[in-house]
């Protein structure tokens, strides 16, 4: 038997204003922006999806499941702007058959620069999941699968069973990522790989008319699915692929539509979450990742957020700022959402090799204009500190 | 082909351009005759293919000047001058007859109506090069009919027009009716390694403005943006490099403005000194209302300064690696000065990436891209 486990990854992250030093009055976080794209991405993609998927476990009952993980950020933009969602999410958590995965709160950085926040951060998201749809999720997924030995090894002393990571031929080799492996250095907790060809497939090339397999049918994906050996296949997805990424009219929701249909045509293939992969299966071998590892684009590393002098320099004020910050309530939720990743995206200078993915997400007209404008929120943020 | 401005003699992009095509043409073994007025000064280039015809016997000093004092022409064009460019373009016609080519290539409508006659009397296919327009001289102020005529004109005679930016496509089709089928868009390039090394950045903090002073070129945004900046940061010099008829009107705001001690009017630069001035200048700012091209920010890339540059440039559509502003947006420019006067990472990040990326726009891709327009007219 092979399990198919599927993962979505849901976050928007809280954008920026366009912070003018001249306007010093302006607020930091830009509502109007953050509100739009909210409902926007709500009409096109989560409330859509959402309903189809509902539909799908109202139809196969227990046989078909699924994993999110929402991030703190995500949420709580829902809970202002568009409180239906996240109605709609606990719906999908009443039926028993979706797991709600632990990260951080703010879809951070914070394993690359303090263990400590990096606790704290986990530490709010799990109550925060448990507060709405009453999980506490085994499995963790750290900000866009960063993973390293050293991660997953406080993540177990935390206590988790099951670790996210990318399932990379640097990694593994010639090894398969349908299998679990064990972290080098742990020995309560797993790593389940995500079969990044197979998530491709549905994440960047569904549309894709250059590509050979286009158009992407749900019999021939399942068909695939089906001749995969190992344990588990892990398809881990964000989630703005259906009707964002991927608008309606490249089919995308009929392809997921019909997807366990044909997928219960092969005996030997089921649907399972996260924590049951990791309860269901054993190791197979270890896997050592003493640098970071993430699902980002060609490097598979931390270089988009952290590769350029700008991003380094930034992340580096940001960061020296934690002991003082943290005595300043008001400023310390600030700071929590100006260690979301995608500010220090937006500053990456990669984009010319990766292309139009990059671009499309980037919220101004170049990584300079982002890199002045996180500064000029942080020196503010500094003088209020005093530092 | 025909030129108007060739080096030494040379003032603006049109010059660089064609010195720049013709050698790279030369070298690509296709056979270029130039025809280019008599200067005072003479062209002493020995290019393998290209054979150069100074034509007509009066001395004629450059239009179009940014960087050489040219009394005539920066107060409006005066009788001379149009008698000059009619005696030049009737010289080029009768100099053409007596050569064999197999096309036309003329440049901006100094050199229009000798292509048009030449393409009368022979049935050569006409190419036309738009560098800029009467409207973008004169930033759409008092702009000349006659010259406007002869640029409608050549745009309708061409069998081939090439712009050097999109916005110089649209610009044609908008205010001239010419046929966008026939047009073909051919970015300037630049000699990057010509500027390699220049780089020698103190503690100063410069920024710098260079170009003609006219109401094209948006000094006064310039000026605005300076006071802004010195608002919050104080040992700040901005330069005003180059000259024109707005320079005493531009030397009075600058003390109206309070920012005279922080003000430097340079006046005429020769070549020389211009590259000293971008290789010292911690900003290099093009706040242009109106400006086709704009290849002084690619020679600022080159001499590894970082630039921002007003979105309506030519140059705005292929680089990435730079700020670009709406010319009239004076706090965004401050704040963008600030940024980079502030934090020394990110213009470093500017310069290497800008310096990577303009490598990409050599000559070479030019000529290239002019030959295959060559090609399609023949």
């Amino acid at each position: 038997m092979t399990s198919i486990c599927f993962y979505f990854q849901v976050h928007q992250p809280v954008r920026l204003n366009r912070f003018n030093i001249f306007n010093g009055s302006n607020a930091y976080f830009d509502e109007t922006k953050n509100k739009n794209i909210i409902e926007k991405v709500s009409n096109k993609c989560y409330i859509p999806t959402n309903n189809i998927l509902l539909d799908l476990i109202d139809q196969y009952k227990n046989k078909f499941k699924i994993a999110f993980s929402l991030t703190g950020v995500f949420i709580e933009q829902c809970q202002k702007y568009a409180p239906h969602v996240i109605e709609s999410f606990k719906q999908l958590a009443n039926t028993g058959n979706v797991e709600f995965l632990s990260e951080t709160y703010y879809h951070s950085l914070s394993a690359l620069f303090s263990q400590k926040e990096f606790e704290e951060q986990i530490k709010l998201h799990r109550n925060l999941i448990n507060d709405l749809f009453g999980q506490k999720s085994e499995v963790f997924r750290n900000t866009e699968a960063m993973y390293s030995n050293g991660i997953a090894k406080i993540i177990e002393n935390l206590g988790y069973k099951g670790i996210i990571a990318e399932g990379h031929e640097k990694v593994l080799s010639w090894r398969s990522p349908n299998y679990l492996y064990k972290p080098t250095g742990c020995e309560n907790i797993v790593s389940l790989l995500r079969n990044y060809k197979l998530s491709d497939d549905i994440g960047f090339r569904f549309s894709a008319k250059w590509w050979e397999e286009y158009p992407l049918t749900a019999d021939k994906y399942a068909t695939w699915l089906s001749k995969c050996e190992g344990d588990c296949v892990n398809l881990f997805i964000d989630y703005e692929t259906f009707g964002e990424h991927q608008w309606q009219d490249t089919g995308i929701f009929e392809f997921l539509r019909h997807l366990p249909n044909e997928v219960f045509k092969y005996k030997n293939l089921d649907f399972k979450t996260p924590s049951e992969i990791v309860k269901s299966y054993n190791p197979v071998g270890s896997i050592d990742v003493p640098y970071v590892l993430s699902w980002a684009d060609v490097d598979r590393d931390a270089s988009a957020w952290l590769e350029n002098d700008m991003q380094r320099f930034a992340f580096e004020q940001m960061t020296k700022l934690e002991e003082k910050i943290k005595q300043n309530p008001e400023l310390l939720k600030i700071w929590r959402m100006l260690q979301t990743s995608d500010h220090f995206y937006y500053m990456c200078t990669k984009w010319f090799a990766d292309g139009d993915v990059h671009k499309y997400f980037n919220a101004y007209d170049s990584p300079y204009d982002a890199f002045i404008n996180y500064m000029n929120v942080l020196q503010d943020i500094k003088n209020r500190l005093g530092v | 082909m025909l030129g108007w401005e060739f080096p030494p003699a040379k003032t603006g992009g049109l010059g660089t351009h064609c010195y720049e095509l013709v050698k790279n043409l030369g070298a690509k073994n296709v056979n270029v005759i130039l025809l280019i007025p008599k200067r005072s000064q003479n062209v002493k280039y020995n290019i393998p293919n290209v054979e150069i015809e100074e034509v007509g016997s009066v001395p004629i000093m450059p239009y179009n000047s940014t960087r050489e004092s040219t009394t005539t022409f920066e107060k409006g064009y005066g009788w001379n001058f149009f008698k000059e460019v009619e005696v030049f373009n009737k010289k080029c016609v009768d100099a053409a007859l007596k050569k064999k080519f197999d096309l036309i290539h003329c440049h901006d409508w100094i050199t229009m109506n000798a292509g048009i006659e030449i393409k009368r009397m022979t049935g050569k296919p006409l190419i036309v090069t738009v560098h800029s327009t009467e409207y973008d001289r004169t930033a759409n102020i008092y702009p000349l009919n006659n010259i406007i005529d002869v640029e409608k004109r050549g745009c309708q005679e061409a069998d081939l027009i090439i712009t050097v930016s999109k916005q110089m496509k649209q610009q044609l089709i908008e205010r001239y009716g010419a046929d966008e089928k026939k047009i073909k868009v051919i970015y300037n390039g630049i000699n990057a390694s010509k500027y390699f090394g220049l780089t020698s950045k103190d503690e100063k903090n410069i920024v710098l403005f260079l170009g003609r002073l006219t109401n094209q070129k948006g000094p006064w945004f310039f000026l605005h943006t300076a006071k802004k900046v010195l608002e919050k940061k104080k040992d700040v010099t901005f330069v005003v490099a180059g000259q024109g008829d707005k320079l005493a009107e531009l030397i009075k705001l600058s003390f109206d403005l309070g920012i005279g001690d922080h003000t430097l009017f340079t006046g005429y630069l020769s070549e020389e000194e211009i590259n000293y001035a971008y290789a010292m200048a911690k900003v290099y700012v093009m706040p242009s209302v109106a400006e086709p091209y704009g290849i002084t920010a690619l020679e600022a890339v080159a001499s590894g300064t970082p630039v921002i540059v007003s979105k309506t440039a030519g140059v705005a559509e292929e680089i990435k690696h730079c700020f670009k502003v709406d010319f009239w947006d004076t706090h965004e420019m401050a704040n963008e000065i600030l940024g980079i006067l502030n934090y020394p990472v990110l213009g470093e990040c500017m310069r290497k990436n800008g310096y990577t990326e303009i490598q990409k726009f050599g000559w070479n891709r030019t000529a290239d891209q002019t030959i295959d327009a060559y090609r399609s007219v023949l």
